[in-house]
């Protein structure tokens, strides 16, 4: 699928223009990663719960958000198309964010 | 009429290219993560077929350094093993031209326009920081204008257009930006110019003159996306209802696509702009504020403004347009565009030489999207040529236009040689007020474009 590769070039070329929060957020989650794995009996099935919760809420903020941040608003949500865009998009912030609370959880919530 | 050269190392081998086979085993492995966002993106540009390098030793001039002239660079540097590949261009800074109607209506501020070329041109490849002033096709080379000959066995002619403001008496560059003077196309100079033009003009109001030359352009839908943004400013600025935006086209048309045309008149008609065609702008008065148009005729009209928008006429570069090269005859002979098939991109009389981009003499076309598209085939069709075959890629004229409606919204409108409105994906409708197609214009396509800069799109 060209589709594909032309989308991942775009998150790429993207990813350049915002590099420096790109690698401090990746940095991070490694790092936040490394530490839970590294503690042991790290609850990591446990963690998917408030992994999801954050996930939810931040997907729905930055769903409500996200059309004043690129200049437009609801009212210019013409059909589905535009409402599904705009779920991926926000979905895609709520994924790093439950990324980052998954290990931190997991710490929390020791194993067994 | 030149000769197709033989191959220049004999018949040439195929390498395989490690890189290629692992850029594949990338894609899959990507690929599988990102599906949904990809049919969501709604972009698609027919295939990436992974390649095996050409070992050649065949010599490649490339004249310009655009969006085509840079894509078709990286593509050749990475697919050809032993090339001799010479970039011919000055132009240091490279500008996104899409961007141009986003700083002209002060969506985007004008530093987001531009990047180095030397950041996009691939390393192996010869850059001549000079200007091609002849072309030599019977002798197969081109001369700059330092006089210096660079010889090839194989031409991409990327050199883009001209803008003949000569065709409108009194238009003065400098001036945009000032007296209501608006042109969105020369720079982005003068694309900032002109938004604080219309910026000043959106404040107090008044009458609107947006215009249309009868020439191929490059972005055809400009004049229309600042004829829809102009109202939507005035109107957020509170000064529509003391304002009258008209537009005059040269033609009997304002965009050459049937659907798009009709669409756009409809929602002007419903805004309040009305069209008078076959109304040509021949000369304008920049201080007193006051532009003559001509009708076929000859008939001519003076009418005042407190903001006009210049679209001015388009034709090939001098030395394109006087060089062997160009249409001798056909309805783009007067333009002095480059004669090339419509479908192959390569060049009727010269085999050699193929074409890439604005300065091509094909029906559609003169716009990034028709680039991203036909450069890969451009040069696959001159990897057989180079290989001894005849070209099999045909190219069918796609071209799009994110078509802005207003602050927030956009038309997505893709369409080929024959007025037919293509979506890359079925779900898009391209006559659909739509967020996602604006959200492409001002965040997705320069991320592509720079993609297709580099040869990876």
């Amino acid at each position: 699928m060209y589709e594909i590769w032309l989308t991942l070039n775009i998150l790429f070329e993207l990813a350049l223009q915002y590099l420096p929060a790109v690698v401090a957020i990746a940095a991070l989650w490694l790092a936040l990663m490394g530490v839970a794995a590294s503690r042991g009996n790290a609850g990591w099935c446990k963690a998917v719960k408030p992994a999801l919760v954050v996930f939810v809420v931040v997907t729905a903020i930055t769903f409500f958000i996200t059309p004043g941040m690129t200049r437009s608003s609801f009212a210019n949500m013409g059909y589905w198309v535009d409402w599904g865009n705009l779920f991926l998009y926000a979905a895609g912030f709520g994924g790093v964010a439950a990324a980052l609370v998954w290990p931190l959880a997991a710490m929390m919530r020791r194993a067994g | 009429m030149s000769r197709t050269p033989e191959p220049p190392s004999g018949s040439p081998s195929i390498a395989p290219a490690a890189s290629s086979v692992d850029a594949g085993r990338r894609r899959l492995l990507f690929g599988a993560s990102v599906v949904p966002v990809a049919a969501a993106t709604g972009l698609t540009v027919g295939s990436a077929p992974a390649r095996a390098a050409l070992k050649t030793s065949a010599r490649i001039v490339i004249a310009g350094s655009g969006l085509g002239g840079l894509a078709a660079a990286n593509r050749l540097a990475r697919e050809l093993d032993g090339a001799k590949i010479t970039i011919v261009d000055r132009k240091e800074i490279h500008n996104y031209q899409p961007g141009y109607t986003l700083v002209a209506t002060g969506v985007w501020p004008v530093e987001k326009v531009s990047d180095r070329n030397a950041d996009l041109i691939p390393a192996g490849v010869e850059w001549v920081r000079e200007m091609v002033a002849e072309f030599d096709p019977e002798a197969n080379a081109v001369v700059t204008d330092s006089g210096r000959r660079i010889e090839y066995d194989y031409l991409i002619v990327a050199t883009g257009l001209q803008i003949d403001f000569a065709q409108i008496e009194g238009m003065d560059v400098a001036a945009i930006g000032s007296n209501g003077l608006g042109c969105v196309y020369p720079s982005p100079q003068a694309a900032q110019a002109t938004w604080q033009a219309m910026d000043a003009y959106r404040q107090k109001g008044g009458k609107a003159l947006m215009t249309l030359p009868a020439t191929p352009l490059k972005c055809a839908g400009a004049p229309l996306k600042m004829t829809f943004m102009v109202v939507n400013r005035l109107r957020q600025a509170g000064t529509r209802e003391r304002s009258q935006v008209e537009f005059h086209s040269a033609l009997d048309n304002i965009f050459s696509v049937p659907r798009i045309n009709q669409e756009v008149l409809a929602r002007w008609d419903k805004l309040g702009v009305p069209v008078t065609f076959n109304s040509k702008l021949v000369a304008i008065d920049v201080g007193a504020r006051r532009a003559t148009f001509t009708s076929p005729e000859g008939e001519r009209s003076e009418l005042d403004y407190d903001f006009i928008h210049v679209v001015p006429p388009m034709r090939a570069p001098d030395v394109v347009k006087n060089s062997p090269l160009s249409w001798k005859e056909g309805g783009f002979a007067a333009g002095g565009w480059l004669e090339v098939d419509k479908e192959t991109l390569r060049h009727r009389r010269f085999p050699n030489v193929f074409g890439i981009g604005d300065i091509n003499g094909t029906p559609k076309g003169k716009t990034a999207a028709t680039v991203k598209k036909s450069t890969p085939l451009v040069v696959s069709n001159l990897l057989d040529v180079i290989a001894g075959r005849e070209p099999a890629q045909k190219f069918d004229g796609y071209t799009s236009c994110p078509l802005l409606l207003r602050e927030g919204a956009a038309l997505l409108v893709e369409f080929d040689y024959e007025n037919r409105l293509i979506p890359s994906l079925p779900m898009i409708d391209p006559l659909q007020d739509s967020y996602f197609a604006w959200v492409m214009k001002y965040r997705l396509l320069k991320p592509a474009y720079m993609a297709v800069a580099k040869g990876r799109v």
